[in-house]
């Protein structure tokens, strides 16, 4: 691909998105320590040169105006030694009283491997507990627990050229256009090429992914377990099964076949089930047994549920009872959401994890770290799960809790009860780039971190590729590295000996040389070939996929090529699976609410939100309803509703969308505090969670639906960011400012007064009054440039919003375009008529001259043609100068 | 002027079979008198507002008798009786005297330096005693006093401000312009005005002036006195009705016309400031340039075409502020009110709607767009969906609104 002219014109410099768990390689110009540009990196595996649009827009979302400078205690700057020190003592006060188990930690797939390498140390080390876990729970957890229930290690079996290079691709769960847009970018040139290639999506919404499928199955919400227990019935009736494969190289094939057909013996019971078409099901299981290259590839609709290890383990049956698994083009194929949930998983940063693809459940895997990092206070058992850790802290179990990288107050399930939990808890610590996240607002200390572009260390993505995301910039005011921030804190608690890293690489080759210790082929993650890495090759990190030993240094691309796999007798293990359904089914009145991302936001929009680009697709909370389902609750498309949940509410725009089943609504994931007055889709998720992984059921939630009955709504441009005093409103980010979409179940008493309250420093106002309350109008200036815009309407047809009227915030306005900015639009159609010369019929200067040139030689001619000088005379002077 | 007009829609008719015989008290020819404040104020000069001089009235075979009056009309005899003593017959009489400005009940009024504000005479005494007040020489609280805060009494204002005189107006109401303004664009209008230096007393009015030849000063019914150089009082006119009145015409207010502008005599009419038609007088130029139309038309094509006393706006650039006035102009519980405001470029629009149609408009600071809220005022045209845009003018209603056909009325 051709890079953009200023990537050829500076310098530039190769690393990984900060995105999405694809972790595609860009290429980024830097100048003036800026990035001006980016684009894909051509070498990288994992997207060859494509970037979709939230990696090509990183150089516009790279300077936030909420970037945090500085430590903050209780909303107050200080340096650094006095905020760790604040931080440190009360952690070691809180040990002290009440055990290690009463802190915590919860980290983020934003992290860098070295970052979370040190975390999870000082956590399961030195603090002595396991209560360190991470936003992967909310993501990974389920298809984490069943590689270790298949595989025996959480290892991704393929890699991407498997999603190209087979002949049936199954999406479960997966809208991989919007949420791994370069993955599906190669999945659909590969079926362009091959267009034999055969692509299926199970999901219960028809998503942007089904553009390019061949057979799209809506099943019912939460029964792929049921579909893949279906299907493993039809492989051993049709078959399917490849004995050999079975016998050689696993165990339990007959108690699962046992289960799956006591649960679902043939097609139609799948197909009721599932609420599906026999025939469809038939086709798509014929395929599947029919082919001998067959990948599987689920995500968060498989895994953020009350069964997602079931589900995980339903679908990798099937792979291991037909063999379909260690091949090219064959393999069942997790993809990850974030861009290092892998690295977290990989380090052990979860609670139910150690270290290195170790557990507790191994006396000797404990001991074995406990050696490698002489660690004076070795945690022996899990610690709390996301959910059970929050609710830990709302119990004042926990009492203090170090945030990193990640909004749990608002991407939690029962975000709210989350929130108060926070509130109430002793130490808040939050190291965020971003000062002012909903997260942040509640903690007592944030400290400020580097982000992508200043940070730098290894990430590894969906197919096990690590990548290193390199620094490059200078990190802005007092911002440092999280590693740095942790090992400094772990210095103030006594342990700076063992977190004395100079650099990121001598974190890196203690982690890889771990991975290596006494692995023997029994632990997936083994990168020991690259514990000696000398400082050069770390910084020139060419993509390896693990694992990386002495007999395979160029790393793995596919895994379990000889039928081996990481049990202690080598052999895959079949899980016998009961399928359930979703713990909470909906009441008459209400409905079951999905979550999901759209394509150009990235998680809670602290990035993202800030490029207006990245608002243009979907600029508004919204609610995906089913045309019937809008029939039945009342709604109008276009309008406001209300989800309510936990004494929450969500408020969107009603989309109708017959990609939506009945009965089923969708809402983006992405909005906050930050970027809606209420709009956060979690709030409304109960805390139900995957008994075996504590993974929350986020795609299936009854809740209650209504109209939003507003008394009125409008818009307001303006270039300060404010919270609207309003019970709606959505911001929306421009060049030059904010958008905010505004609607109350009230009318202020005066419009005029609401809107100036909220910007007293502007005192030059223009508004227009309707004194029948139907409509009002304001736009409030300094220096005669252009502020604020607000308008509001009792009706909704009359608030108009216009691209023209945002381009104006910042310019200068004269009077006579202040009528258009009251309007909202340039005054096209109509000339500007130049100065007043006849007042009575109000013909302007350039309308005259116009005359004059279109042959109109005299006064009287001018009177005959526009009338003006016939009334009382006043201007003939004018028009006689004119004339002349 | 009204009689210029008379003469101009006579000759567009054809005037050859007729004898017509003008006679004016002024020396000059017809001329504008809407244009005195400018030449006051030294925007324009006398030649350029003078329509018809005295060779226009040789050239068009019209016999004009300047500087005359007529003492009173001898209806039987047909014969007009001039101050000079002479008798001129007609066969037709057109009365277009005019109005003179109306009195105020102070003391003194006698005294010099007192003018009123009507005639090009005026306004020539006005211009040498401003042109020479600094000669005077005598420290005064102000230097001029205008009374009267209505269309004339601004401008003269507004001319003698202009010449570099300290101006304080006085007026009798609460705020200017009270028969066209609400208060609130009186208010902007004020603003405009003490910005070039003119100062304002309102709510008040003069009990007497002093001054044993000369005025000195002004007491005021508030107590307050204020020396001053010169007055103008400017505070409306009344019709000159004696003439037709005392030759046994009827009427009250002015001299009585019908439709067609005949008095009670059949060979006589009149028109302008000093008819009466059902009880209204007039002084805006709009309803008078009617009446010479619907008499031109009488007199020469013996068409009747009826005068109509529709409600005009008041369409004016005061002292160099525009403004626009039509209909209610003050609002009550009964409208519903759409009100723009910019109070630094000082632009004030106000429109008062009943059933959802516009029944008032009052414009300050820029009055474009009138015509046409005047056009709807008069169609009664539902203004309910362009209600929004109403105030930021055509170029944004007529946007969103089919088109329709008052935009092809007025290129019309």
């Amino acid at each position: 691909m051709n890079l953009p002219e200023k990537l050829i014109a500076s310098d530039t410099v190769n690393t990984t998105c900060c995105y999405c768990g694809v972790g595609c390689g860009v290429t980024a110009a830097v100048a003036d320590n800026q990035v001006v540009a980016v684009a894909g990196d051509n070498q990288h595996p994992a997207n060859k040169g494509r970037l979709c649009i939230k990696g090509s827009s990183l150089h516009e979302t790279q300077s936030s105006p909420d970037r945090l400078l500085s430590p903050m205690l209780h909303g107050k700057p200080v340096d650094w030694d006095t905020a760790l020190d604040y931080g440190a003592a009360k952690f070691r006060d809180i040990i002290e009283q009440h055990g290690p188990d009463a802190v915590a930690f919860y980290l983020s797939g934003q992290l860098l491997t070295e970052d979370y390498y040190v975390a999870n140390k000082l956590m399961k080390g030195f603090v002595g507990t396991a209560n360190i876990d991470t936003n992967s729970r909310l993501c990974m957890a389920s298809a984490v627990v069943a590689h270790k229930r298949a595989f025996g290690s959480d290892a991704v079996p393929g890699c991407y050229e498997d999603l190209e290079q087979t002949d049936v691709l199954i999406m479960v769960g997966s809208n991989t256009a919007y949420a791994h847009p370069v993955v599906y970018q190669r999945i659909a040139k590969a079926k362009e090429e091959r267009p034999d290639m055969k692509i299926v999506v199970l999901d219960p919404r028809r998503t942007a992914t089904c553009e390019i499928a061949d057979i799209h199955l809506p099943l019912r919400p939460g029964t792929d377990a049921y579909f893949f227990n279906g299907l493993l019935t039809y492989l051993a009736d049709h078959n399917g099964i490849d004995q050999d494969f079975v016998d050689t190289h696993t165990n339990g094939f007959d108690d699962s076949l046992a289960a799956a057909r006591g649960q679902v013996p043939d097609i139609t019971a799948a197909a009721h089930l599932c609420q599906l078409e026999r025939a469809d099901v038939e086709k798509v299981y014929q395929l599947f047994a029919q082919n001998d290259k067959v990948v599987t590839v689920f995500s968060q609709g498989v895994n953020q549920s009350s069964s997602g290890v079931d589900k995980g383990n339903a679908l990798i049956n099937c792979h291991l009872a037909s063999g379909k698994i260690g091949k090219p083009g064959a393999t069942p194929f997790s993809i990850t959401g974030q861009p290092n949930a892998m690295g977290g998983r990989e380090v052990g940063g979860l609670a139910n994890q150690l270290a290195a693809h170790m557990g507790f459940d191994k006396p000797e895997d404990i001991h074995r770290v406990e050696q490698f990092w002489q660690a004076p206070n070795m945690a022996r058992k899990e610690g709390l799960k996301a959910v059970d850790m929050f609710r830990a802290i709302e119990e004042g179990k926990i009492k203090a809790v170090w945030i990193m990288a990640t909004n749990p107050a608002v991407t939690m399930p029962e975000a709210g009860r989350v929130r108060k939990a926070l509130e109430k808890c002793d130490l808040v610590m939050v190291s965020d780039c971003i000062g002012n996240t909903d997260t942040a607002k509640l903690a007592d200390l944030v400290l400020p971190a580097t982000t992508w572009s200043e940070k730098h260390g290894t990430v590894t993505n969906s197919e096990r590729c690590i990548s290193l995301q390199k620094g490059f910039l200078n990190a802005p005011g007092e911002a440092r590295h999280d590693w740095e921030i942790i090992c400094q804190f772990a210095q103030k608690l006594g342990y700076g000996e063992h977190f004395s890293y100079s650099h990121q690489v001598d974190i890196f080759r203690e982690h890889a040389a771990l991975s290596g210790l006494d692995n023997n082929h029994s632990r997936g993650f083994n990168i020991s070939a690259l514990e000696e890495i000398d400082k050069k090759d770390y910084e020139n990190f060419a993509p390896l996929r693990w694992p990386v030993t002495d007999q395979s240094p160029e790393g793995t691309d596919r895994l379990f090529t000889d039928g081996r796999f990481y049990t202690p007798d080598g052999r895959a293990r079949f899980i016998p699976i009961e399928a359930r359904l979703p713990v909470n089914t909906p009441a008459a009145d209400q409905v079951i609410l999905n979550t999901g991302r759209i394509r150009d936001q990235w998680h809670t929009m602290s990035r993202t939100g800030t490029a207006a680009k990245l608002l243009g697709h979907v600029d508004e909370p919204y609610i995906d309803i089913h045309p019937e389902d809008i029939e039945r609750f009342g709604l109008i498309e276009g309008d406001l509703a209300v989800l309510a949940n936990q004494g929450q509410r969500y408020f969107g725009r009603v989309k109708k969308s017959a990609d939506q089943r009945e009965g089923e609504v969708f809402v983006p994931m992405h909005w906050n505090g930050k970027y809606a007055a209420s709009s956060c889709a979690d709030a409304l998720v109960n805390a139900v969670v995957d008994p075996i992984c504590g993974q929350p059921e986020f795609k299936h939630s009854p809740v209650r639906i209504s109209p939003f009955k507003q008394a009125w709504n409008g818009f307001l441009v303006c270039a300060d960011d404010i919270t609207p005093a309003c019970e709606y409103w959505a911001k929306i980010t421009l060049d030059g400012g904010y958008k905010f979409r505004l609607a109350d179940g009230e009318c202020p008493d005066n419009w005029a007064s609401w809107v100036k309250n909220q910007f007293p420093h502007i005192d030059d106002w223009v508004d227009v009054c309707d004194s029948g309350q139907q409509f009002f109008r304001a736009a409030g200036f300094t220096g005669g440039r252009l502020q604020v815009v607000f308008s509001a309407a009792t009706d909704k047809t009359s608030a108009r919003e216009m691209r023209w009227l945002e381009q104006q915030l910042g310019q200068e306005i004269d009077a006579n375009t202040r009528f258009a900015i009251l309007a909202g639009i340039p005054g096209g159609g109509v000339e500007d008529e130049g100065a007043m010369v006849c007042s009575c019929y109000q013909v302007g200067q350039n309308t005259i001259a116009k005359a004059i040139k279109g042959g109109c030689a005299s006064v009287e001619a001018l009177g005959e043609k526009l009338k003006c000088g016939t009334n009382c005379g006043s201007c003939i002077p004018e028009l006689k100068a004119l004339l002349r | 002027m009204a009689a210029g007009r008379f003469l101009d829609e006579l000759i567009k008719r054809g005037i050859s079979g007729f004898e017509v015989t003008v006679i004016g008290d002024e020396r000059q020819g017809s001329y504008n008198r809407i244009m005195l404040s400018p030449v006051l104020a030294g925007e324009t000069d006398v030649p350029a507002i003078i329509g018809k001089p005295s060779s226009w009235y040789r050239d068009q075979g019209i016999r004009f008798v300047s500087g005359v009056q007529v003492k009173a009309i001898e209806r039987a005899q047909k014969c007009v009786l001039t101050t000079e003593g002479n008798r001129l017959r007609y066969d037709h009489l057109v009365l277009a005297v005019g109005s003179r400005p109306a009195k105020i009940p102070a003391e003194n009024q006698q005294l010099d330096n007192i003018y009123s504000f009507r005639t090009l005479r005026d306004v020539d005494r006005l211009l040498n005693k401003a042109r020479f007040h600094e000669m005077h020489g005598r420290k005064t609280d102000t230097d001029a006093l205008v009374i009267g805060g209505g269309l004339l009494g601004l401008e003269a204002a507004y001319g003698l401000a202009l010449k570099g005189l300290r101006v304080t107006l006085v007026h009798r109401s609460g705020w200017l312009l009270n028969r066209q303004l609400d208060p609130i664009a009186a208010g902007y209008l004020k603003r405009a005005l003490e910005a070039k230096n003119i100062e304002f007393m309102l709510s008040d009015e003069v009990a007497r002036f002093t001054g044993t030849h000369e005025l000195k000063a002004a007491e005021f019914k508030s107590g307050k006195h204020l020396s001053c150089k010169l007055c103008v009082i400017a505070t409306g006119i009344t019709p000159n009705k004696e003439l037709g009145l005392a030759a046994g015409l009827k009427g009250e207010r002015g001299v009585a016309v019908n439709a067609f502008m005949a008095t009670s005599d059949e060979s006589i009419s009149a028109l302008g400031e000093c008819v009466e038609f059902k009880g209204d007088t007039f002084g805006l130029v709009e309803p008078i340039w009617q009446q010479c139309t619907t008499l031109a038309e009488r007199l020469c094509n013996n068409i009747k075409l009826p005068f109509e006393n529709n409600p005009v706006p008041t369409k004016l650039k005061v002292s160099g502020v525009n403004l626009f006035s039509a209909g209610e102009f003050l609002t009550t519980d009964e409208h519903r009110e759409l009100v723009y405001q910019d109070d630094k470029a000082g632009i004030y629009r106000k429109l008062l709607l009943r059933d959802n149609r516009i029944v008032g408009a009052v414009l300050i600071g820029d009055a474009r767009d009138g015509q046409d809220y005047f056009s709807m005022l008069t169609e009664k045209k539902d203004v309910t969906e362009i209600a929004p845009f109403l105030l930021m003018g055509r170029a944004f209603y007529q946007t969103n609104e089919q088109p329709d056909s008052s935009d092809e009325t007025e290129a019309a």
